[in-house]
């Protein structure tokens, strides 16, 4: 907690010194942070509620906003606030659409529920809590997600760099949206051999840049 | 296009794998190719596939026991502290544009590549988090203040009282 609060001290952003004036109890501050992002929140939340269940989308925004500051002694304020808010929401829109029986009971990481009501779901097979051999502490799943993401973020750094939009494309399509080479060739342009090239490369040189740090590459399906 | 040494094929290759607890999920979306990719079901962990590409899958799992049983190895292989490329990226916003970037494209004086790009992430891509912003913006453009003031007026009195309790450790 302690360092948390250093970070949002010293971090000059209008975003850290506005979670800074909230973590001192200012009402104001408070205010502000609603009016900024009420929005985004309840157009998420309608989006898998519909327009038509407004009252719904409301009471999960309501619930996102109790949530942050419950949640609030944990939150690093060097990450994103926005992203903080969206993953909040997730969790309390999972927490509705389970409580109507539209998802399955056990979805999100163990790591991440927050132990809502499951009443009226419906489960997954027991297999998605068996032990696992290869289970792991938070803090080193933590520095592998970032070194990931430093990895990531590197490599498109440098395609923007180079103006090589065709290439965040096609990877964005393979790895966030899971579109197969064909669909993704279609979809920018490209042949399939091109994008099969592009993803050869980019896998490689994601996995240089991770082996460099000494970390297992088992923990990264996708690059073993 | 002329491949070369250990290049790939272009063929047969269908999304992105995540091995959940061994070998028995990679397999599972090799041998039994599903209407959803692996990176489409765990977008849809995180609530953050498409709305309409959520619903097919909910109603998949409904009647589908391997596809519940595929989603449950990704819950665990996840639980183990395996890594996917995909939710890294996405979780990240590694790739998602600005609010400022956001409100120049809703006016349409976002040009060149990065303007494409946005649309991209938006149209084809069909980021929740940024669509939902995008719509925000929308409606600040379009609409009246005054539904908006009430609903924001309502979410601080029903949470302003534990405003207190928040950040104690903090001061």
């Amino acid at each position: 907690m302690s360092d948390a609060c250093a970070d949002t001290a010293a971090d000059p952003r209008p975003e850290a010194l506005l979670v800074a004036q909230i973590r001192r109890g200012k009402p104001d501050a408070w205010r502000r942070l609603i009016d900024e992002y009420e929005g985004r929140l309840l157009a998420f939340a309608r989006s898998r509620l519909g327009a038509g269940k407004s009252s719904a989308s409301e009471d999960v925004v309501q619930e996102t906003f109790i949530g942050f500051l419950t949640s609030l002694p944990n939150y690093d304020a060097r990450r994103p606030l926005e992203g903080w808010l969206f993953s909040i929401a997730a969790h309390k829109l999972t927490d509705h659409l389970r409580r109507e029986g539209r998802r399955p009971a056990v979805t999100l990481s163990s790591t991440e529920g927050d132990g809502a009501d499951d009443g009226g779901a419906w489960d997954l097979p027991g297999s998605a809590r068996r032990a696992s051999t290869i289970a792991r502490s938070a803090e080193r799943r933590d520095l592998e997600a970032n070194a990931l993401a430093d990895a990531l973020a590197e490599q498109i750094a440098l395609w923007r760099e180079r103006d090589d939009w065709p290439k965040i494309k096609t990877m964005e399509l393979l790895f966030v949206c899971g579109s197969g080479n064909k669909q993704a060739a279609e979809a920018v342009g490209l042949t399939e051999q091109q994008v099969a090239n592009f993803k050869f490369d980019f896998l490689a040189n994601l996995k240089k840049r991770l082996r460099k740090q000494g970390l297992d590459e088992e923990v990264f399906p996708e690059l073993a | 296009m002329k491949t070369q040494g250990r290049r790939p094929s272009a063929i047969g290759s269908r999304g992105t794998h995540l091995r959940a607890t061994a070998a028995t999920a990679n397999s599972q979306v090799i041998m039994s190719p599903s209407a959803f990719s692996t990176a489409e079901l765990l977008a849809y962990l995180d609530e953050a596939a498409p709305p309409e590409r959520v619903a097919r899958i909910e109603a998949a799992l409904r009647d589908d026991e391997s596809l519940r049983s595929r989603l449950a190895e990704l819950v665990a292989g996840r639980d183990a502290g395996l890594h996917s490329l995909g939710e890294v990226w996405r979780r990240r916003r590694l790739t998602c544009p600005t609010r400022e970037q956001l409100g120049s494209h809703l006016l349409g004086v976002l040009e060149g590549e990065l303007g494409d790009y946005v649309a991209f992430h938006l149209n084809e891509v069909q980021c929740r988090w940024c669509v939902a912003s995008l719509e925000d913006l929308r409606e600040r453009h379009e609409e009246g203040a005054e539904p908006a003031s009430q609903r924001r007026g309502r979410y601080f009195e029903s949470s302003v009282g534990r405003l207190r309790d928040s950040g104690g450790a903090a001061s």
